[in-house]
């Protein structure tokens, strides 16, 4: 189920209800949540239900294995086959067909006859979201961070439908608790919530569909066919476009989430001011960077060996990185640029600090061409990130070199101005937006039903029809 | 946030002042009167659970009466089923309401009635023009949105020996199938220096639902503007779905079928009316077998008005172009390289980028087999 629809918006409506009603009933109310996400995640197809309960039961049970043995052999070999296991189903439906199709070519070139079937395997929505949750439930166990849950708890946990679709991802410590806790019905902080909520539908459904439809599709179809400043506008306003769709889509789950009574980490924090890539990677899908952190990069070492093993770490983290958002050529390139940036990053702040210099150099000018070069550097892979093959990147890179002196005509005074005014935007102290929702807050109900309802009006009619699912659903 | 091995009774019980999240029992919740609860820090005022749902609907129903007409329109172009009959059911009293009070103006104010599908991009033109220098136009020029030039081009004298000078005009529309195609087919004519091609493609579109998307009218009016000298057709992918009545005429019904090849027929002729040569690329196979059924349906149809409209339209069959060598469903295919390319998406409808190349590479070899050296 999309979040910008009226079914679910109808949805919500219940599911809201239902679950203050029962809030009083813990065992009740896990049940209608476990119940209403199920009926969430399979509006489009119940089959991948089986698949969500699969997950969850492996998870659990491998959970409860890893505490419930003491010698520290057995649970590692414990909590490395329930990973093995939730690895393997990731990879049967996400990576299978993008493996055989390589594998079979490289047969091929060699004169050898198929090695594997070919299967084209569909990609259950959010796979990869809550197979990182399950993992990092197991792991967190094994580390002993983390009680076991009781089975009702796990459930909810791993469904719960706010985060379900595209994360956030959220980890048991943060949200078994609230699980077992009763929520305070008096006292839901609804402006806030209100505030995330629209605001993700206006970036979702307003500015990311004009900005796709604007320039970044039609230059990203046929490269060859527009001008160095289109190309450039296109890269810009794929990374105007992704933002607005993935943190819209994760303000509405924070917002929701909220109107349940329950707290989720923040995804977002301005990623365009970004300074530097691992700034940028601060501030840029979170939960991700610090999943990332702490079940790959610090297993693997760290930062805590010399200089080249620190590299090594950075490149396997970040290549795995860009595997993980989709089994194509494009997202290795661009997990490899992410991770070639952050290592030369690393090493300049390395021998800064060998020098007995501060490990980032300092000054507003300076602030201000790192922004620039950091958000330039994020650009070019995000034209790695949206092509669907590599000579499609390489297309619109060319035509970056290549495509001067051309008229641009897709490069609008509205495309320019919702473009740089979209990135302007990140730099708006999050004060001024709190003293928004505080002002909403006081308001008289009367006065807060029609700027609501105002503002659902702006967002669906400034809005195409039919609204594109969101990007990091296929994730 | 807290400990979980600390959130038992007595570790919370321990806690001053308790958080209103902590407690454990009903009784316990009962017990606590939110009156004693501390201020938040943020100065945003809270409220209980009924007022926000109060609220939540308050603003969904004026935001409903204020777009009924809208949603009204979108019920009405919506596939005919039981949905769309609820939805007109529930919107169509409230539209009237909004309209008798006038409020349906504030959303026609934006121009928001005349919206285009979503994803929609327009015709795009790419490639040499008629008015391109001769010399040295390898590269085609890139790509004008919205219009191609008001007036004629000026025709080649042997439009099957076009020259950068003087390019063949080919004009491609479709639905997203026809998208998947277009793109790849628009991009590899224009790199040749010699075509001129234009794309409309219109995602959720087809023939059999003119109240949503009116085909001919669109045609007529790219006619206009490109004065193409070969027009491709990709249409169908939306088309198993009833006739809007009343009365309505289910889809695959003897009658369907007549109103639809009529409706086909009269779409190439359209085609035809300046003097283009047609190519009718056949929707290839679908996996969901229900819609593979439907599809081939629809390309009979297809393909036997192809073969009786004067003069004759060239059906392009996409069964084993992208499917197996029997014409069922299959994700990859082979090059003649040896190469394996998977060419459908995973929802089993659409194509991939590679999937669209090989059908355009097609089109390319048809367009040489009669006789435009391109």
């Amino acid at each position: 189920m999309l979040f910008p629809t009226i079914d679910f918006a109808i949805f919500f409506a219940v599911a809201f209800t239902v679950n203050w009603l029962l809030n009083p009933y813990a065992g009740w109310w896990k049940l209608s949540m476990i119940g209403l996400s199920y009926v969430f995640y399979g509006w489009v197809g119940w089959s991948y239900c089986l698949l969500l309960l699969a997950t969850t039961a492996v998870a659990f049970v491998g959970g409860s294995t890893v505490a419930a043995l003491q010698a520290e052999r057995a649970r590692r070999v414990a909590m490395g086959v329930t990973v093995g296991v939730l690895l393997g189903i990731l990879g049967w439906f996400k990576y299978y067909g993008f493996v055989s199709v390589n594998l079979d070519n490289v047969s091929h070139a060699l004169g050898f006859g198929r090695v594997v079937p070919l299967l084209q395997v569909a990609l259950p929505i959010a796979i990869s979201f809550f197979t990182f949750m399950a993992i990092s439930y197991v792991v967190d166990i094994y580390r002993r961070e983390l009680e076991p849950a009781k089975p009702l708890d796990f459930a909810v946990y791993i469904s719960f439908f706010p985060h379900l679709l595209a994360g956030p991802i959220v980890r048991g410590g943060e949200l078994l608790p609230q699980i077992r806790r009763r929520r305070d019905p008096e006292t839901i902080d609804y402006s806030r919530a209100f505030w995330l909520i629209l605001a993700g539908l206006f970036k979702k459904v307003v500015i990311s569909s004009y900005v796709s439809s604007a320039i970044v599709q039609p230059v990203f179809t046929s490269p060859s066919q527009h001008s160095a400043l289109e190309a450039i506008f296109a890269a810009w306003g794929y990374a105007v476009q992704i933002y607005c769709d993935f943190s819209g889509y994760t303000d509405i789950a924070i917002g929701l989430a909220l109107l349940l009574g329950f707290r989720f980490p923040q995804n977002f924090d301005a990623p365009y001011t970004a300074r530097n890539l691992q700034d940028f990677w601060r501030r840029w899908h979170m939960t991700l960077s610090r999943w990332l952190r702490d079940y790959l990069y610090i297993p693997l070492g760290g930062n805590g060996g010399g200089d080249m093993q620190t590299v090594r770490n950075i490149m396997i983290t970040m290549v795995l990185g860009g595997l993980w958002h989709g089994a194509a050529w494009t997202f290795v390139a661009w997990g490899a640029l992410q991770g070639i940036g952050q290592s030369f990053g690393h090493l300049r702040r390395a021998s800064r600090v060998r020098r007995g210099l501060p490990a980032v150099a300092e000054g507003p000018a300076r602030d201000w061409v790192q922004r620039v070069l950091t958000f330039q550097f994020v650009c070019l892979g995000w034209v790695f990130f949206n092509a669907s093959s590599m000579s499609q990147a390489f297309g619109v890179l060319d035509r970056v070199v290549t495509g001067w002196n051309e008229s641009s005509p897709l490069v609008t005074p509205l495309l320019v101005l919702v473009v740089l005014g979209t990135i302007a935007l990140q730099y708006v102290p999050p004060d001024a937006v709190a003293r928004l929702q505080v002002a909403f807050s006081r308001q008289r109900a009367a006065v807060q039903v029609g700027l609501v309802g105002f503002a659902l009006l702006g967002v669906t009619t400034f809005g195409p029809v039919g609204v594109a699912p969101f990007i990091y659903y296929r994730f | 946030m807290a400990d979980l091995r600390t959130t038992g009774p007595r570790a919370t019980s321990a806690r001053t002042p308790p958080h209103p999240v902590d407690w454990q029992t009903f009784e316990e919740w009962q017990s606590h009167p939110h009156a004693e609860l501390p201020a938040p820090p943020d100065g945003r005022q809270r409220a209980r659970w009924t007022r926000v749902l109060a609220l939540g609907l308050g603003g969904f129903a004026l935001w409903f009466l204020l777009f009924a007409p809208t949603l009204q329109h979108d019920a009405q172009v919506s596939p005919v089923g039981t949905r769309r009959t609820v939805s007109l059911d529930i919107t169509g009293p409230v539209a009237a309401l909004s309209r008798g009070l006038q409020l349906s103006r504030i959303v026609s104010v934006t121009g928001r009635t005349n919206r285009l599908p979503g994803g929609t991009v327009g015709l795009t033109v790419s490639g040499p023009t008629s008015q391109d220098p001769p010399a040295g136009a390898a590269r085609p020029t890139r790509a004008k949105h919205g219009a191609a030039g008001r007036t004629r081009p000026t025709s080649p004298a042997n439009p099957k020996k076009p020259t950068p000078a003087q390019p063949l005009r080919v004009l491609i529309v479709g639905d997203s199938i026809g998208l998947d195609v277009g793109g790849p087919l628009q991009s590899d004519l224009a790199g040749t220096g010699v075509v001129n091609a234009a794309l409309d493609a219109r995602e959720s579109t087809g023939l059999t639902r003119p109240d949503y998307f009116d085909w001919p009218v669109e045609l007529t009016s790219d006619l206009a503007q490109v004065h193409p000298q070969v027009v491709v057709i990709m249409i169908g992918g939306n088309d198993a779905q009833d006739f809007l009545g009343p009365p309505d005429v289910p889809f695959s019904s003897p009658e369907w079928n007549t109103l639809y090849a009529q409706r086909v027929a009269q779409f190439m002729q359209n085609a035809h009316s300046g003097g283009a040569a047609v190519i009718w690329v056949g929707m290839p196979p679908m996996q969901n077998p229900t819609l593979n059924a439907q599809m081939q349906d629809i390309n009979a149809v297809v393909q036997q008005q192809a073969a009786a409209v004067k003069p004759p339209v060239t059906y392009l069959s996409t069964d084993k172009m992208l499917g197996t060598p029997q014409g069922g469903y299959t994700a990859f295919v082979t090059t003649a390289a040896g190469q394996v390319v998977n060419v459908r998406s995973p929802d089993g409808i659409h194509l991939t980028t590679g999937g669209g190349q090989v059908v355009a590479q097609q089109v390319i070899d048809q367009l040489r087999a009669m006789g435009y050296r391109i």
